[in-house]
């Protein structure tokens, strides 16, 4: 687009470190925090994430934040703060001169650096909009949170952010320069790094499966990791997020010290990583979830229309449970022909239903992470 | 796009590439090639793209479409054509089809010396070795749970360049392996002599004899020449190609052939859309990675001669946990000592990755996340609309939803006529239900656009976005951020402005 506007920012990063975008999606689900209040109320939780991100602006020039709310009914922009959209007449006048209606007024303090001011209003305002939009019947209507949207979103975000930051990024966004200016504009340009941290609390995602799966797929494709701080419930799936993109997965034991967790285990940016060892999750339980009966499987039966998940081959009519079309499990048993090459990987076998329960190889019952 | 096919196809075409095709038995494509220039005037120009497998009856009146989008080609700024171009990779076709999700590939190169025309830079060859490397990559990010082998047409034989196999490192050291050979005994293969559409056909249909029935059964070409150096009847070979199930696609460069249409539409029951042209490199990419949405599976009614196209089965898969270990030991896939990995969950059985079948008891191991990698082809993102301003001015946005970008402003009301009467045409187009139901169809089908707001609209939650965030959720996110980020209390699942499934 502005490649003029883009070159212009490129030639004072070229020094320090690349400039590093932090999104962080904040679990702001009343119901688990309501059972959290005891150890760690949401507010000092706030006030522990605002020093966190202090400390992230400050340790870089470029460094940029962004704060999104998966909330119960909705997912919110706390930072930056969004234009609230005005349907028909009062949009009308020109909108440019007219203050936006979102702009947050902030007090001058001459005791405090401006950008740390300007988060901290804009988050604390945004949040206290959307806690008091809340109603009774939102909460009445879920017990969960829209981790799926928020996530949504911050990958959007950064995704606009790195464009900025760099326009002909991938070779994808233009046609001609994948052969002549490959080697020329890529070296030149100092990309951003961009990760997201999502303080989770609530506990079972899996309304929301299919949404989360595909924002890890695009995290993992555009390379931004996910760092999982849970502070309260359990998901498998926010597991495999951050296994799957590169990201810390942390489950502390006391959520008290939630500021320490963040400053140590949760600051250092995608550069400094690669000199750190970081935590790991050690094993992740990557057993799926059958769709007929949620239960967690090791051997599973795989639909090949739909792929859908059962727990045991003879389902009723021998339809498939979610498209309903015809499956045939002979056709599954069909041996491999003896004259393919060793090399050759059949993606399906399958012996009837001689070993149709799960096996006793993993620890059995429960879907939690075995951390070591 | 599908016009400049044929715009090449009359003229482009030296006809010198067909004289003196060295052996005599070349009967096919020259028979051929005296039939082609009759053809390109007979023959409908197909309004199609090579992802568009369905002829949609949604499209009423192409030919109304088509002036329509003559008219306001005329009148582009610069920006709005750059927004055309990158929206015209959106898939055209977001209706659910039941689609072949585990792919078996065979993908043959032609490696003969057409190729080393230079009408791509530096040539053909080495813009198409280029290419599929990525287009390998892109396979197997989008069909994780699918195969493919490499051919080559060398020299009027067809070479073997990879195994079937799954494992995109495997193949993309092949293709590379062309031109850098690993060992020092080799020689790097260049483009020589005469492609064979035969061979190359007999020898996929050989690889693909043995796939089991659920999987699709594919052969893409990339076809540089405007001969086939054939040994036999190449019309048998299609002929047990269509008995076999194998559907052909191909890629050509510089015109169309007769015989390449024929292989194509024998072989995907009429339908020639499969068979497409690159006139230049950046065309050839784009039409490449087409390819990599998996096919729409065709309904069996009106094919009543051949077999069913794909028996639906249960798969039996493992899905395996990691382990981490102190010491290490043996993995079972290259015998090699590791530290950790995933243990088959049948048989014990440790392999270094995923996604593998057991080496021990050949059961196929993955995890649940490849499977979900190809949700987004069974419940695809639905394509949002472009906004005209009066649209734009209803809903008041300001700002990209997910972005934050600003968007130009809406200008004042009394805009001149001629956009006036394109809002309120569009307006009227929205009046009722029924209207705009049909309107909803048909855009669904239709070419996708640039915006003159630079906005464009999801049909679920009527959010806003920017052309990034477009293209973005579209190509990669498969995800609208409107709809998630708002609870919907009707459906106890997340609805993600997603088409439904109809089976
Ligand atoms: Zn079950
Ligand atoms: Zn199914
Ligand atoms: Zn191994
Ligand atoms: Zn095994
Ligand atoms: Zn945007
Ligand atoms: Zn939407």
């Amino acid at each position: 687009m502005n490649g003029i506007d883009g070159t212009d920012r490129q030639v004072k990063t070229d020094e320090g470190p690349p400039p590093s975008l932090l999104a962080v999606v904040l679990d702001t689900n009343p119901h688990a925090w309501a059972h959290l209040s005891s150890t760690l109320p949401l507010s000092s939780c706030i006030a522990a994430l605002l020093i966190f991100i202090n400390a992230h602006l400050a340790s870089g020039n470029g460094n940029e934040v962004a704060v999104i709310a998966s909330h119960s009914h909705r997912a919110e922009w706390l930072y930056p703060t969004p234009h609230t959209t005005s349907p028909s007449h009062r949009s009308k006048l020109n909108g440019s001169t007219s203050s936006p209606n979102g702009t947050i007024k902030i007090p001058e303090n001459p005791n405090k650096y401006r950008p740390f001011a300007t988060v901290e209003q804009s988050l604390l305002q945004n949040f206290s909009a959307l806690l008091s939009s809340t109603k009774e019947a939102h909460l009445a209507a879920t017990p969960t949170t829209l981790i799926g949207g928020a996530l949504s979103l911050a990958l959007s975000y950064i995704a606009k952010s790195v464009l900025r930051h760099s326009p002909v990024d991938t070779g994808i966004e233009n046609p001609l320069s994948a052969l002549a200016d490959s080697e020329s504009s890529h070296t030149a340009r100092v990309p951003l790094t961009s990760r997201i941290l999502i303080v989770s609390v609530s506990g079972d995602l899996a309304n929301q499966y299919i949404p989360v799966m595909n924002s890890i797929f695009a995290a993992q494709r555009k390379r931004i990791p996910i760092d999982i701080l849970k502070l309260a419930g359990d998901t498998v799936l926010l597991q495999q997020a951050s296994d799957a993109t590169g990201g810390v997965y942390m489950k502390p034991e006391q959520p008290e010290g939630l500021l320490q967790y963040l400053m140590m285990g949760f600051l250092p940016d995608a550069t400094a990583r690669r000199s750190l060892v970081m935590p790991s999750a050690g094993g992740v339980d990557f057993r799926a979830a059958c769709f007929c009966h949620r239960k967690v499987v090791d051997i599973g039966f795989v639909c090949s229309v739909c792929l859908s998940i059962f727990c045991e081959p003879n389902l009723p009519d021998n339809l498939c449970l979610t498209c309903g079309s015809y499956l045939s499990l002979r056709a599954a048993q069909t041996a491999t022909p003896a004259l393919i090459p060793r090399k050759k990987k059949k993606k399906k076998r399958a012996g009837g239903g001689d070993s149709a329960t799960p096996g006793g190889s993993t620890p059995a019952g429960s879907s939690t992470p075995m951390h070591l | 796009m599908a016009d400049s096919d044929y715009s090449i196809d009359g003229e482009d075409a030296s006809d010198d590439e067909y004289v003196g095709p060295k052996a005599g038995s070349s009967t096919r494509a020259q028979a051929s090639s005296g039939k082609r220039k009759a053809q390109a005037t007979e023959i409908p120009k197909p309004r199609k793209l090579a992802w568009e497998t369905e002829p949609s009856e949604a499209v009423a009146n192409p030919v109304e479409a088509a002036e329509e989008i003559d008219e306001e080609v005329l009148e582009k700024s610069v920006q709005e054509r750059e927004e055309d171009r990158k929206r015209k990779r959106l898939r055209k076709d977001t209706k659910p089809f039941q689609r072949g999700i585990i792919r078996h590939v065979v993908l043959v190169l032609d490696l003969s010396e057409t190729m080393l025309e230079r009408d791509m830079r530096p040539n053909r060859y080495i813009t198409m070795i280029r290419y599929t490397q990525e287009y390998v990559r892109e396979f197997f990010e989008q069909n994780p749970i699918s195969q493919m082998s490499v051919l080559g047409m060398h020299d009027g034989l067809c070479i073997r360049v990879s195994e079937l196999s799954g494992n995109p490192a495997e193949h993309i050291a092949a293709i590379q392996g062309l031109r850098f050979p690993r060992s020092l005994q080799d020689l790097p293969k260049e483009p020589k002599g005469s492609p064979s559409l035969q061979n190359a056909l007999e020898l996929a249909r050989a690889m693909l004899y043995h796939t089991p029935s659920h999987g699709t059964r594919e052969v893409i070409i990339v076809f540089g020449s405007l001969i086939s150096l054939d040994p036999g009847d190449i019309h048998q070979t299609i002929k047990a190609c269509v008995r076999d199930r194998i559907r052909v696609s191909i890629v050509g460069m510089s015109a169309r052939l007769r015989i390449c249409q024929e292989i194509v539409s024998r072989t995907n029951a009429g339908d020639e859309s499969e068979y497409v042209i690159a006139t230049d490199q950046e065309l050839l990419r784009e039409l490449l990675l087409a390819t990599t949405t998996p096919p729409v599976i065709r309904s069996t009614e009106d094919t009543t001669t051949t077999p069913a196209e794909s028996a639906a089965a249960l798969m039996m898969m493992g899905f395996p946990s990691r382990v981490v270990e102190d010491v290490p030991t043996m993995c079972a896939c290259h015998g090699n000592l590791t530290t950790g990995g995933y243990t088959c969950s049948r048989c014990s059985a440790k392999v270094c990755s995923l996604p593998v079948t057991c080496p021990s008891c050949q059961l196929t191991l993955l995890l649940s996340t490849h499977l979900a990698r190809s949700y987004h082809h069974l419940f695809p993102l639905r394509n949002w609309v472009e906004v005209s301003w009066e649209r734009a001015r209803e809903r008041g946005s300001r700002e990209c939803v997910s972005c934050l970008s600003t968007f130009p402003e809406v200008p004042p009301e009394d805009v001149d006529d001629e956009e006036m009467q394109d809002g309120e045409r569009l307006q009227s187009k929205m009046d009722g239900d029924a209207a705009r139901q049909r309107r909803m169809d048909k855009e669904d089908s239709e070419e996708q656009k640039a915006s003159e707001s630079a906005r464009y609209e999801c049909r679920a939650c009527e959010s806003h976005f920017c052309i990034d965030c477009d293209m973005f959720c579209h190509l990669v996110l498969h995800n609208c951020p409107g709809c998630l980020s708002m609870l919907n209390p009707a459906s106890e699942v997340q609805e993600n402005g997603d088409v439904v499934m109809t089976g």
